[in-house]
């Protein structure tokens, strides 16, 4: 049955360059310490840029994402029995031929196979599906299983997400000119010279206030609301205004029952790409009129990099974590201010958290656009 | 339905080239199946007004298999890949080419189906719809041929409709 109750988030996990838990991505990005370094997981040689944030030992996409499913899940207190009705969205890069080889084998597994492959070793009996809407994907995947929860279609999901830097992602965006020459990813910030890329493996557990309670289980965040639009406008650039973002984050409050002002950060999508965080700003500006100045804003790709289509999942797990400890993530990399991005950037050190609403954006190419409202419980 | 379209049909060659996309059958192949789908139902009409809130949710279980393979070939022989190659390595490019072509302003979505294909991309339009943030959806389906080359290609347009 449909309820109107938002959907809670019972466990998290998350892996990245700032450690293998979510307590080790909390300190992370509260300390604000760039992850950047050298790359050794593959050759770098020729390449215009060669930094990555990476941890130093990882197993392959699939053994990574079923660690952090199955670690989630023990997170959220599931037992056999709750696992074997619970979905399974999975976001990762499309194509068969990206995910790392385990060793005697000839290719990664089919992207296909590889959800069907994760329910069955973590015990997961419900609906799958693999999302692949590039930098949208996990944010999506959040998306549709709150829609599918709350219209009553499933009580519980897990969303998974990875991306492991790898290096035919990193040939092309250094071969498109993404990457920042300098090493350094400087959101919102005069002087931003681009993005880096960072490995990011996350998983969320979702399920419906019914079921949650019947298991007695904690609530560390609900997901209020969710917006998803399109820009129209261009296979690659955001709209200049902002305007697809814009309308994901009116729908998100919209789906949420808040007012503008009821959102007290913003953990934003910036990746440190001049014309994209413009564009971003101009949405925020829309949206939160004036106030938008006194708005605070961080984007922690500064820390850990950008996970491509796991960052939607690796910034939400942030935006609960800052919540629920009280202290908003800092920006790294901020060299001074740019008169196309008027925003309170939470800069140097965390703030208090002194709210209990923020938002987590992520934009994509193809104009794809999300909002996911997260509330303390 | 509103719509629906293949390729090839009847009559097709290989679709028209798309610029800005290089190398790999499957950017013109979607483009070509998305733009018949359209011109049925709209005719060749160009964008349609803002606000028509009309979702792109492309479906493929092997994605663009012959650029993926072109780039992990260079990749792995110490090349360099060509700048476009970055701007359609995802299958929302293509998606938002689509998009912006048609004034389509809903959202873009790319499922990898481990099912039905068509099935699942109904899912996901029907959920899109019933949110409210899709009033209809583009659904197109495509796979390449196993050896890379030009497969086949169908789109749905769903929904109540928006005019004309």
């Amino acid at each position: 049955m449909a309820e109107r109750e938002p959907v809670r988030i019972t466990g998290t996990h998350a892996v990245s360059a700032l450690g293998r838990d979510a307590d080790a991505l909390l300190s992370g990005v509260l300390a604000g310490t760039p992850a950047f370094g050298p790359v050794r997981r593959f050759d770098t040689t020729g390449r215009r840029v060669t930094v990555a944030a990476t941890l130093p030992h990882v197993g392959t996409l699939a053994d990574e994402l079923a660690d952090a499913i199955d670690r989630a899940g023990r997170a959220a207190g599931l037992e056999p029995a709750d696992r074997a009705d619970t979905g399974l969205f999975l976001a990762t890069h499309g194509g068969p031929h990206t995910l790392p080889v385990p060793p005697g084998a000839q290719e990664g597994p089919p992207v296909p196979a590889l959800v069907g492959h994760l329910a069955a070793r973590c015990g997961l009996g419900g609906r799958t599906r693999t999302y692949t809407t590039a930098c949208v994907s996990a944010s999506t995947a959040v998306a549709d299983a709150a829609t599918l929860i709350r219209r009553g279609d499933l009580d519980r999901v897990v969303v998974a997400a990875g991306y492991l830097v790898e290096p035919d992602q990193y040939a092309l965006f250094d071969a498109g000119r993404a990457l920042a020459v300098d090493g350094a990813v400087r959101p919102f910030s005069a002087g931003r010279r681009g993005l880096l890329l960072g490995d990011g493996v996350a998983a969320v557990v979702l399920e419906s206030a019914g079921a949650a309670a019947r298991r007695g289980a904690p609530t560390l965040a609900t997901v209020a609301g969710w917006g998803r639009a399109g820009d129209a406008y261009h296979p690659c650039q955001p709209h200049p205004g902002g305007d697809g973002l814009a309308r994901a984050v009116e729908a998100a409050l919209r789906r949420a029952g808040l007012p503008p002002a009821a959102v007290g950060y913003v953990n934003a999508n910036a990746t440190g790409t001049a014309f994209s965080d413009a564009s971003e700003a101009a949405a925020l500006v829309q949206v939160f009129g004036e106030r938008v100045g006194r708005l605070p804003v961080s984007s922690t790709k500064s820390v850990h990099g950008h996970a491509l289509e796991a960052s939607g999942l690796l910034e939400l797990v942030v935006t609960v974590l800052a919540l629920r400890h009280g202290k908003l993530p800092p920006t790294a990399g901020w060299l001074a201010p740019d008169p196309d991005c008027p925003l309170d950037v939470i800069r140097d050190a965390p703030r208090p958290a002194d709210t209990p609403h923020a938002l987590s954006v992520n934009a994509a190419f193809g104009g794809a656009n999300t909002a996911l409202l997260v509330s303390a419980p | 339905m509103l719509a629906e379209a293949r390729w090839p049909e009847d009559g097709d060659g290989t679709p028209p080239a798309l610029p800005g996309f290089v190398h790999s059958p499957y950017h013109p192949l979607v483009a070509a199946v998305a733009d018949r789908c359209l011109t049925r139902r709209y005719g060749d009409a160009g964008a349609l007004p803002a606000g028509n809130r009309t979702a792109v949710v492309l479906v493929s279980a092997g994605g663009d298999t012959a650029g993926a393979a072109h780039v992990r070939g260079t990749v792995a022989a110490g090349g360099r890949v060509g700048p476009l190659f970055f701007f359609q390595s995802v299958p929302n490019s293509v998606a938002g080419h689509i998009a912006a072509r048609r004034g389509l302003d809903g959202p873009v979505v790319c499922l990898s189906p481990s099912g039905d294909p068509r099935a699942e991309g109904e899912a996901e339009a029907d959920l899109l719809r019933y949110d409210g943030d899709a009033a209809q959806a583009l659904l197109i389906l495509i796979e390449l041929a196993p050896d890379g080359t030009s497969g086949e290609a169908t789109a749905v347009l769903l929904g109540e409709g928006t005019r004309p």
